[in-house]
Formats: structure tokens, sequence, C-alpha cells
């Protein structure tokens, strides 16, 4: 049975993009059939984060209003087997999107494949609303400061009572945390919330931490989702994010501060 | 036909008896512009507007006359139940009587407060999204509610106390008639006795409130003792003013 995953955090510029792109590829190496959807119509980035943005012909809102197949609109991915991406449209905005024409293409995509990632736009509004509605599960991303996990908590709020399972009393909508650009040594200095604050005031299982990184940009630089970079920390975080969604248990790591030894320190190793 | 009469016989006692009650003081006797006021209020705090008794305070109003069976209709209208004037002259009175109202004779200057809890308070952002798991426990007016009330969410119970097993994050409110009894962390708002009862406290296990109000006198975090912070607390109104103290 295919399961919906919407990635969403109420507040802009968190790494929802990043994280759906990345644990998208992490799904599709791990043998399962994804598709990965992006609902930012209008600001339409996700086909750039997975270096396809030359491939796009055909977006969500041709395939919604009758004027492209899906198949057409799918664009396959050329690094892995099993994923494929639906892009949004750059020209239109959110209004051209209806929640029976979304419906409609879930329940098309649940046919042939085991995850739907709906990469959700930023906001409470009817383009981020339409990406939670149809959703099984929830990956909120949230940074490590107060206006992120304030927008969280409003997110989660809407997860509760905004989707179809709330309104239809179904099993609530699952939810997992994701904390995204965790630097151990600014939280040790007061700068950024701990691990500890952020689930407290969310209380919800946390999925995984990705530590910032200068392979996030690199990557989202390149159009390769950072899952690729198997030597660095951040792709490494999100191929253990990858495991727990698929029930395994993994150790949490990269929330301490690391201890660098003398020869990283004398030719200053860079976290890579 | 003996006065004193078997317990068995009695068909009422009359008791003394101190109820809250909301007076609606006015300043304008149109009942066109009130109609309006209402309106604006009622989509910011529907929770309030249960058919609430309340008293037409006329004090401030100078004239013999009053449009009072049209104020009174506006009121029904907005679920608000007239049952009561006080002060203004003959006229009033008589029509008071009139409409099968009580009538109270103005109190001295300095002893009525203003309700505020519904005018200022929770004049917030209109949260109404609120969330499923409440519960009816105890007496019928008091709720339970199990989990986090989050950012943006509105928990109110309309008639008594409300329990919150859980949190109550910022950006949330919680409003009760009665007292509000959370087992968790207070970040967000929370609003007792919002239809006057100066006997209803707020509990909590943490103290991190945004605001806390007790029958519209209400404190904000700024105001709050940083001692009290973080820790469990309990709130009253005493001595005409909030009274936060830790709970031992």
């Amino acid at each position: 049975m295919a399961k919906i995953i919407v990635v969403t955090s109420g507040k802009g510029g968190v790494g929802k993009t990043t994280s759906a792109a990345a644990i998208s590829t992490g799904l599709a190496l791990r043998g399962k059939k994804t598709v990965v959807i992006d609902f930012d119509v209008g600001l339409r980035n996700l086909d750039l984060i997975m270096g396809c943005e030359r491939r796009v012909v055909y977006d969500l809102v041709n395939v919604i209003q009758g004027e492209a197949g899906l198949n057409q609109a799918l664009i396959r991915d050329k690094r892995v087997e099993n994923l494929f991406i639906l892009p949004a449209s750059q020209t239109r905005d959110k209004d051209a999107l209806t929640q029976e024409g979304v419906e409609r293409i879930l329940e098309q995509l649940k046919q042939d494949f085991d995850f739907i990632m709906c990469d959700s736009p930023a906001g409470i509004e009817r383009g981020a609303q339409l990406a939670m509605y149809f959703a099984d599960e929830a990956i909120v991303v949230t940074n490590p400061e107060v206006s992120s996990v304030r927008d969280s908590d409003r997110i989660l709020g809407l997860l509760g009572s905004k989707t179809r399972r709330a309104e239809q009393s179904l099993d609530p909508v699952k939810e997992h945390l994701l904390i995204t650009r965790y630097n151990p040594s600014r939280v040790t200095s007061g700068d950024m919330l701990t691990l500890d604050d952020i689930r407290e005031i969310l209380s919800i299982d946390l999925l995984g931490l990705i530590p910032e990184s200068e392979a996030v940009l690199r990557a989202s630089n390149q159009g390769v989702p950072v899952t690729h970079d198997a030597a660095s920390d951040a792709g490494q975080a999100y191929t253990d994010t990858v495991s727990r969604l698929l029930g395994e248990d993994m150790p949490l790591r990269f929330h301490e501060v690391q201890r660098k030894g003398l020869l990283n320190r004398m030719f200053g190793g860079s976290r890579r | 036909m003996s006065l004193n009469a078997n317990s068995a016989d009695i068909a009422f006692t009359f008791k003394g008896g101190m109820l809250p009650m909301t007076v609606m003081e006015l300043s304008s006797a149109d009942p066109e512009h009130i109609r309006c006021q209402l309106s604006g209020k009622l989509s910011q705090s529907p929770a309030f507007f249960q058919h609430t008794p309340v008293v037409l305070s006329v004090e401030k109003l100078d004239e013999p006359h009053l449009a009072l069976e049209r104020i009174c209709a506006v009121c029904r209208d907005h679920k608000l139940l007239p049952v009561a004037v006080r002060g203004g002259a003959e006229p009033v009175r008589q029509s008071a009587w009139a409409l099968g109202l009580g009538w109270f004779a103005p109190v001295e200057e300095g002893r009525s407060k203003i309700l505020e809890s519904v005018n200022s308070s929770t004049a917030t952002d209109a949260a109404n999204e609120e969330p499923e798991p409440v519960e009816q426990v105890g007496t019928a007016a008091t709720r339970l509610f199990r989990g986090t009330v989050r950012s943006g969410q509105q928990v109110s119970a309309a008639e008594g106390d409300l329990i919150v097993i859980g949190a109550v994050n910022a950006g949330a409110e919680v409003l009760a008639a009665g007292s509000i009894h959370i087992y968790g962390a207070l970040r967000g708002r929370a609003l007792a006795g919002i239809h006057g009862n100066t006997q209803s406290g707020i509990y909590c296990r943490e103290l991190e409130a945004e605001l806390l109000s007790v029958a519209g006198n209400y404190k904000r975090l700024e105001d709050i003792d940083s001692q009290l912070l973080g820790r469990a607390a309990e709130v009253h109104f005493a001595q005409e003013q909030l009274e936060i103290k830790p709970l031992v």
C-alpha cells in the first residue's frame, strides 16, 4: 500500500525541499518506488534541487487541468532507478490547484508507487493545506530556532484538524520531527535551541537530525540530492533518517560537538 | 394549614446567593451602534456568547428614555440574555419592569469593575480550529483535553472548568468560565473566569505564560515576576489584583 508523506514546516527556508529531495532519493536507493511532488506552484524549486530542471515539459497544474497525462509529466530521475519527480508550475499560482484534482493524481500514483512524497510550500495557505490534506504521514522540518519551532507547532495543529484523516476521524496523520541545520557547537554556546528543547515543545517522535553542513549547499547548487554524497555528515544523516522512516532503529548521530583530533586540527579537516 | 410544613411538602426555599454576572456597561443608547460592536465581538470570542446572562448598566448614560426593548432584542440576537437593568431614571425602571427584567439601583462610584476579558485580552486573531479530543468529565460543564494545545489552537470550557493533560504552547489559548488546570507547561494564554467569576483560578506545572487572566484581570509575561517562571504555579484574583504563587 502506497504511503503519502508530506514534508512541511510552516516557516520558509528551513530545508523542506532539500529534505524532500534527499529522503526521496534515499527511499529510491533502498529500492522503494518513489515519486516526489512539488506543491510549491509559482515558486518551483524541487526540479533544481533534483537536477532535472531542463527536462520539465508538463507540470502538476497541467495534469490537474487535463492538459497532459500523468505519465507525460513525471520525470524519471537519471541517477536512481525507481525515483520520479512531478514538478510544479512556475507560471501559475496556487489557486490552480484543486482538491479533487490533487486527489485524482494521488489515487493514480498510489497504483504504481510505494512512497508519494509531497513537498509543501511554506505558509499555512491553500498550497500547504492541499499538500498535507491527503497525507498518511508528515515530516515536520524544524530549525533550532524559536520562530521555526513556533511555526512547526502551528502546522502540527493543522495536521490534527485540517487533513482528511482528521476530518473523517480516521487514524491520525503520523507525525515525525526532522531537525535540520543543527550545529552542536552553536547549541552549546546558547545561540540555538537544544534538541531536548525542541522535542519538549513539539512532543512528537524524532525522525532525524541533520547537521548544518556545507555539503547541503553544495548539493543544492549542483542539483544532486545530498544523500548521494555518502561521505558527508548530512548525507549520512539523511540515510539514517530514511532507515528510521522504514522502521529501522538507528542511533542518533551528529548531535554532539565532535572533538577534533590533533591531526585534524593541524590540517584543518573540514566538515564534509 | 400549618405554616410549619414538613420538608417533603416544601416547594422551594429562599437562599441568598452571590452569582458571577457580566455587566454590560452601555456608553451608547443607539441599538444599531451596539449591534455593530456585538457582531465584532461575537466573531472574536464565540465561546463567550452562549446565552450568557448580562446586566445592562445604563449608569453612564444620561438619557431619561431608552429604547430598552430594541437594545434587549439586539442582545438576544447575539446570544446574550439581559436579565436586569442597573441604574437609569424612573422611566427606565418602569420599562425594565414592563419587559420582565429586574432593576438594580446604581452602585457607588469605584465599585464596579469592567469585565475586560472578552473585550481586549481574547481579541486575538480568529483561532477557530479547535482540536478534536475534548472530553466531558466530572460535572457536565467540565471539559478535559488530552494532548498538546498547539500554536493557533483555542480550547474553551464555556460553562465550567477546563483540564488540559499536556502543554499549552506559545500562541495557543485556553479559556474557561471556571478554573483552568494544566498538567504540563503553560506557554500560551490562559483566561479563567471569562464570564466574570473571580473565584476561578489557573494552575499549571510550569509557568511560561504569555498572558494570564482571571475574570478579566490580566498579566502579561513581562509583568510576571521572573522568579516564578519555569515553576509550578497557581494564579488567583485577590485584593483587586492577580496573585501568582508557587504551587507547592
